[in-house]
């Protein structure tokens, strides 16, 4: 026994003399740069609903108090996010004497313009049900009225005029799986089926409104469409080659989902907002100058080089042009009601100082220099401000109709009898806007430019598509040195931290 | 009445004249608004500067063509520009006589464009006093004219000077400036050039200046000087393809005027390839940029700078002292402003032998980049950074088409040569052929200051005629190849003064010339009376005698054929680190990188075989041999041994013959063994008795260097033979064989410490006295008496371990071998830091196939000695005696054995 411990004591002893040299000369690993899976949410395990919702339920009210059964504060906590109440916390602005609010409830865009100008077809996207026109005051506070389906139903449902179930399934709203597609399948909406098939939402649920902004695939953003339903890895490294959903960075936590826009928030606390180092390091290129970049430019900046890359988004909306008769209808080109447009895919951003927040939101009844371009929001930030990084943006130009009597951007309302997609005259839907809003119409109207401004933030390509040196750092790039405030290209003149400034 | 009409006719009358006036002045300002506007924007430095006639007259007034000597002379030393740039200069103030030009073709006359003869172009310029002329100097100049900048020979020849708005205008105009001097208007070519810029118009033939581009002194309104340093699309205009664009780039290569990009497929962007327009093979995987200097924004001009720039100008290193790192005291910048050398900064490849004096002023790489940082994954760092380019690796493959042959023995209809292209399938010439690209030959290079390193390059092979003249060999000239070839009357080359048109120059034709009827007779394989492309080469002896024959009735003597391969050095389109060649398999596997042949040419004429040029400075050791219808060049570079490719086959036949014989040897020994053992079953086992036979430390250093061995063994195979062993990483692999080395070399000395302090190496010596006698006995033993169970004739003892035979053996290993194997190994690791010494023992070729040598044989001994060990009592005694320290021995044999040994 003795021996055969020595000798298996003597053979430990010899290969170790043999293994340590060779581990200590063997290539350490590389450690990652950073994990950023590790800093994704455990997803929930899914409990299949099926048995818990039995129904019948024939409308969308009955739903919702049956899953309040269960989910008592689910209701109150919904009702205190944006989704619900469609306008952003009071801000105090400098220059404005009241506390401010934003959202689709009291502004504009320079899109459809309102979305009280169409509440019956602009509801569709809200999480509620039965908002008509003029009773918000009864609507947004009832806790039966809060669709629990919009967001969690997996399959079988759409909603339709005022928020309300749809009767029938709107394919172009909802994306349904291939057998629903099928014409017999198509006869309405089924609530139960609907509701046995609650899980945590996924792109499907909430592309179903966000990638329709403004009434249509891709309108709004450049970087949310209907291409990241089923993205391949090159049109978003994270929906598509990782399978990420939204939720994954847009964390939720009693309803309340992370991330705020900036077109309807004055100030965003970085708290409040999905960053991209919320998961990823900020130095982990290999190349020091990469990493120096990141002192004034976003990654969305280089990671991000174009964006609208599958479906093409609008760039431009005239609606001085609507109306006209002679003209055929076409989707990307004129729409009688609409006016005409500008489609582009692949748009290169626009390139600004942003440091998160807005600098100006035009508010219902700013006044306008009607002889040029006037921001609906222009974001914050200047080579000055240490924490604005150059980000890029797609910019929406709009001709849009203002009063002239009082210089102030005015709202129509386009839906209804006595809508402008009915009358084709602005004059009634001008005034029919004065009864309903409270936005005086001195009886002349014009149209005016506008700018509106939409962060580029999704739609994150391969590292390998990222835009390298001389995309910026060359005679035609994609920056314009002195209008950021340089005095030249950084790459040869310094960068503005090198200068000291 | 009247009076009412005739005021109405004044009204009228009034009207008509306003309305006339207003016309007037209506149309003055479409008119006013249609001139033309500057095209860029105007450099923000440069003064504004009239431009100045021959007699530095304003052309404004004289209406004479613009002088650019005169005009840029008035502040810059213009004549000090044109005699210092080659790229002026072309070779011409160095022409020679016929046959004088170092290392050059018989005709050549210079080293540079004017004088250097390329089979790419054919059309020779004629050594002075021939009698057969080819090309003037006016028709060297017609047909270069997208290669030539003026000054030199063009300014000698015909008057055209430098011009320095070729490569300092923001948007010159070549295309103009090129027809111009094709269509010999000479005067005007420098003033073309701007047409297009706002300031020059061309009204019929004519040229004028646009006077609203003046002002009232007559200069250049700021707007319109775009002066600016040479941009990559200025140097792009003669040198090849340069796509600085945001649009894809798309093109179908294949065109001479891009001549760096037609003989290298070398293309200058920043684009990503994968971005581009063309219809590449696996293009979507090439996300990295086409040239990643591009990409980072690099200019040509920032490494091929002027060599007097204060800024970029680097210090002679030959005439630095050493204890001078930088030499602050550089020309004013208004000094070089006023003589800026024209001479820029090169690298030293092989194709040009133009700007010899030149070679090397460029920052190479390594001037820029660390190098041992970023490759520190790469065993032997220094030694790969000695012996291969840095574009070896970082230009694994070029994805543009690239001139591989062209055959001059034959024309096509159009009177063009046979010309076949590399990295591209198809042949239509446009966007539908796909390129593959081509992985570039590597050849040793010699470099300037006498290293050689392996560098990426392109073989172009060549054919043509030659014959005998009366001043010498020259190639047959085109008129008369055409005149063989075609129906169509040509005038040939003579010395008669003729002015020749651009088209007489090229020599091709618009349309299908005719072909004489002999001549088809003669090449027409397939016997339908036409040639088609694939008849269109001499590919048997009878078709080149019957070409032969008719330049021999044309009466020029000795036609013969003549072939010449030239590498293109393959210096740009440099991928990153991720994309370039990271595999050690890649260099090291049968297959190896560095001996990967490439094609020459799959037509050619029959009966005649290429030669290198003798003027590139590559080593040409490999081989052009066919392989099956297609000529390739094979390179075998010599004094080069790459571990895992090269071996050297007698010694692995050797050592496999010495490893397999012992094997047989011993199995048949042992089977002898275990056959008379059952023979004799009842062969009683002698008594025994333990002894401690191995102390702790000998069992240690025993199984330490055991498994070392082994280990060495096994590594080294991987290392020798990789295609074997595809599993191992061959980086990690050579780490070990070299840590294990380390681990055998201590192991071996402390050991040798041990025995020689406790005196325990006299075991190891063989006596002298009787040593032969004993020697037998054991070897009679071994072929005998084990058969026979007989005693052993030296009983293993605590003081006597090994037998006669185990120490002459040991003797010979410990004394000759291992001391070989260490120092050959330890030589080939020292390679990159003491090279000297390896190479005075022959460097890796003689050390490494050494090294094998003795590997095989500790192989070969290792088996006869684990055989041997199981020769004891019982076929493990000794194993266990080894492991446990306690042997058994033979009690009734042990005094006499110890006598023996005390003997």
């Amino acid at each position: 026994m003795k021996n055969a411990r020595t000798w298996i004591g003597g053979l430990i002893a010899t290969l170790a003399v043999i293994i340590l040299p060779i581990l200590w000369y063997s290539p350490k690993p590389v450690e990652a740069r950073d994990n950023p899976r590790a800093n994704l949410p455990q997803r929930k395990t899914h409990v299949s609903h099926v048995d818990l919702m039995k129904g019948p339920y024939t409308t969308g009210q009955e739903v919702t108090v049956a899953c309040l059964n269960c989910h008592p504060d689910a209701a109150k906590q919904v009702m205190k996010t944006s989704h619900w109440t469609w306008e952003s916390e009071p801000f105090t602005v400098e220059g404005r004497p009241e506390p401010v609010t934003i959202g689709k409830i009291n502004q504009l865009n320079n899109f459809c313009i309102s979305a009280q100008g169409n509440q019956k077809r602009c509801a569709t996207c809200h999480v509620g049900y039965g908002w008509e026109e003029g009773n918000a005051k009864a609507n947004l506070t009832k806790a039966e009225n809060v669709d629990c389906l919009v967001c969690h139903a997996q399959s079988g449902y759409a909603k339709d005029a005022y928020g309300n179930p749809a009767k029938t399934v709107n394919l172009s709203i909802a994306p349904l799986d291939q057998n629903e597609r099928a014409p017999d399948k198509r006869v309405g909406t089924n609530l139960t089926p609907a509701a046995q098939s609650v899980a945590a939402p996924t792109r499907q649920q909430c592309g179903a409104c966000h990638f329709n902004g403004g009434g249509g695939n891709a309108v709004k953003h450049g970087d949310l469409d209907e291409s990241l339903y089923y993205p391949a890895a090159e049109t978003d490294i994270h929906m598509g080659k990782y399978n990420l959903q939204c939720t994954d960075c847009h964390t939720t936590k009693d309803h309340a989902i992370k991330g705020k826009l900036v077109a309807d928030n004055y100030t965003i606390k970085p708290a409040e907002q999905v960053a991209c180092t919320n998961c990823h390091s900020s130095d982990l290129h290999s190349d020091k100058r990469l990493n120096a970049h990141t002192q004034a430019v976003a990654c969305q900046t280089c990671h991000i080089p174009s964006m609208a890359t599958k479906d093409p988004t609008k760039v431009y909306w005239d609606w001085s042009t609507s109306g006209q008769t002679d003209k055929k209808d076409d989707h990307f080109t004129y729409l009688k009601i609409k006016g005409s447009f500008e489609y582009a895919t692949n748009v290169q951003p626009e390139y600004i100082w942003f440091n998160g927040n807005l600098s100006y939101r035009y508010l219902l009844g700013d006044k306008i220099d009607p002889n040029k371009p006037t921001y609906i929001n222009q974001p914050a930030g200047s080579i000055k401000d240490p924490n604005a990084k150059i980000f890029p943006f797609k910019l929406h130009v709009a001709k849009q109709p203002y009063d002239t009597g009082y210089n102030y951007i005015l709202a129509p309302i386009t839906a209804g009898p006595d809508g402008y997609w009915t009358t084709f005259d602005w004059n009634s839907a001008f005034k029919l806007a004065e009864q309903r809003m409270g936005l005086k119409y001195s009886g002349k109207y014009s149209f005016a430019e506008t700018l509106m401004y939409w962060p580029t933030t999704h739609m994150v390509q391969p590292k390998e598509n990222a835009v390298q040196c001389n995309a910026c750092h060359s005679n035609n790039g994609r920056l314009n040195w002195q209008e950021l405030g340089y005095p030249g290209d950084p790459m040869e003149w310094g960068g503005r931290m090198a200068n000291g400034k | 009445m009247h009076t009412l009409t005739s005021h109405r006719k004044l009204i009228l009358l009034g009207g008509l004249v306003i309305i006339i006036g207003l016309l007037i002045t209506l149309v003055g300002q479409v008119v006013a608004a249609t001139t033309p506007q500057p095209t860029t924007q105007a450099s923000q430095m440069h003064p504004a500067f009239p431009l100045l006639d021959a007699n530095k007259q304003n052309v404004l007034t004289s209406r004479q063509p613009l002088s650019t000597n005169k005009t840029c002379g008035a502040c810059h030393d213009t004549a000090f520009i044109t005699t210092h740039s080659f790229h002026s200069d072309l070779g011409f103030s160095e022409s020679k006589a016929a046959g004088q030009v170092k290392e050059g073709r018989v005709w050549d006359t210079s080293t540079g464009l004017y004088g250097k003869w390329n089979p790419l172009t054919y059309r020779y310029l004629s050594p002075d006093g021939d009698a057969h002329i080819d090309l003037t100097a006016i028709d060297w100049l017609k047909l270069n004219a997208a290669r030539v900048v003026g000054g030199g020979p063009a300014e000698k020849a015909a008057g055209v000077e430098m011009n320095c708005f070729l490569c300092h205008f923001t948007k010159p105009n070549n295309t103009e400036r090129v027809a111009a001097i094709q269509s010999g208007d000479f005067a005007w070519a420098n003033t073309a050039v701007l047409l297009g810029t706002g300031i020059v118009e061309k009204s019929g033939a004519q040229y004028q200046f646009v006077p609203n581009a003046f002002d009232s002194r007559g200069e250049l309104q700021r707007a319109f000087i775009t002066i600016q340093d040479p941009s990559n699309a200025n140097c792009a205009q003669c040198h090849g393809i340069v796509h600085d664009a945001p649009n894809p780039l798309t093109i179908t290569g294949r065109d001479l005027t891009q001549w760096q990009t037609a003989t290298t497929g070398q293309i200058v962007s920043p684009q990503k390839i994968s971005q581009s327009g063309m219809n590449l093979s696996d293009k979507a995987k090439l996300t990295r940029a086409w040239d990643v200097h591009a990409e980072r924004g690099l200019q040509c001009v920032d490494c091929h700078y002027a060599l007097n720039n204060p800024i970029l100008a680097q210090t002679n290193a030959k005439v630095q002292p050493d204890h001078i790192l930088f030499d602050p005291r550089r020309l004013d910048i208004s000094e070089y402003l006023q003589k800026p050398s024209h001479q820029f900064a090169r690298g030293q490849s092989a194709q040009f032998t133009v700007a010899a004096d030149l070679k090397g002023t460029m920052r190479r790489c390594e001037s820029c980049h660390e190098t041992s940082q970023t490759h520190s994954w790469l065993p032997y760092t220094q030694q790969h950074i000695n012996k291969v380019a840095c574009e070896t690796c970082h230009i694994p493959q070029v994805y543009a088409p690239a001139v591989q042959s062209v055959d001059w023995t034959v024309l096509t209809a159009k009177g063009e040569p046979v010309m076949e292209w590399r990295g591209v399938e198809g042949n239509s010439n446009s966007l539908n052929d796909l390129i593959t690209g081509y992985a570039p030959v590597l050849m040793p290079r010699k470099t300037i200051d006498g290293k050689t390193t392996i560098a990426p390059y392109n073989l172009v092979t060549a054919w043509y005629w030659m014959y005998d003249s009366q001043d010498g060999a020259r190639p047959v000239c085109l008129e008369d190849l055409k005149t063989i070839y075609f129906e169509k009357v040509f005038s040939g080359c003579s010395k008669l003064a003729r002015i020749r048109s651009i088209e007489d120059l090229k020599g091709t034709f618009t349309e299908a010339e005719a072909y004489r009827a002999d001549i088809v007779q003669a090449l027409d394989t397939n016997g339908d009376k036409t040639l088609v492309a694939a008849e269109l080469k001499l590919d048997t002896p009878a078709k080149v005698a019957a070409i032969a024959d008719r330049l021999r009735a044309l009466g020029l003597s000795n036609p013969r054929l003549a072939s010449e391969v030239q590498p293109y050095s393959i210096n740009h389109n440099i991928a990153r680190g991720d994309y370039a060649i990271r595999e050690c398999a890649a260099c090291h596997s049968n297959n190896s990188r560095l001996t990967q042949s490439i094609s020459l040419a799959t037509g050619g004429p029959a009966n005649v075989s290429s030669q290198f040029v003798k003027d590139a400075n590559t080593k040409t050791d490999g081989v052009i041999a066919k392989d099956g219808s297609t000529l390739r060049y094979s390179p075998s570079p010599e004094n080069i041994y790459i571990f895992g490719h090269n071996r050297v086959s007698w010694i692995d036949w050797f050592g496999v013959i010495a490893v397999l014989g012992v094997l047989i040897g011993v199995t048949t020994h042992g089977g002898l063994r275990f056959y008379t053992s059952l023979k004799m079953k009842n062969h009683h086992a002698p008594a025994v008795k333990q002894v401690y036979m191995y102390a702790v430390y000998e069992r240690f250093w025993h199984w330490l260097q055991t498994f070392t061995i082994l280990l060495l063994i096994f590594t080294g195979l991987v290392i020798h033979r990789p295609d074997m062993f595809g599993i191992f990483s061959f980086a990690y692999i050579v780490m070990m064989h070299n840590v294990l080395a380390a681990i055998l070399v201590i192991n071996a000395a402390l050991s040798l410490f041990y025995h020689l302090a406790s005196g325990e190496i006299q075991q190891f010596i063989p006596r002298p006295y009787g040593f032969f006698d004993q020697a037998i006995l054991q070897a009679k033993f071994y072929v005998q008496g084990i058969f026979t169970h007989a005693p052993h004739p030296f009983e293993k003892t605590p003081q006597k371990k090994l037998n006669p035979l185990q120490q002459i053996t040991y003797f010979g290993i410990l004394n000759v071998l291992l001391p070989l194997q260490v120092i050959t190994g330890a030589l080939m690791w020292g390679v990159q830091s003491f090279p000297q010494i390896s190479a005075w023992l022959g460097g890796l070729p003689f050390l490494a196939p050494f090294h094998s040598l003795v590997a095989w044989s500790f192989a070969a001994f290792i088996i006869a000695h684990v055989y041997l060990t199981t020769t004891g009592h019982d076929p493990l005694a000794n194993i266990k005696a080894m492991m446990m320290g306690w042997d058994e021995i033979n009690e009734t044999m042990n005094n006499e054995a110890m006598n023996n040994a005390d003997g």
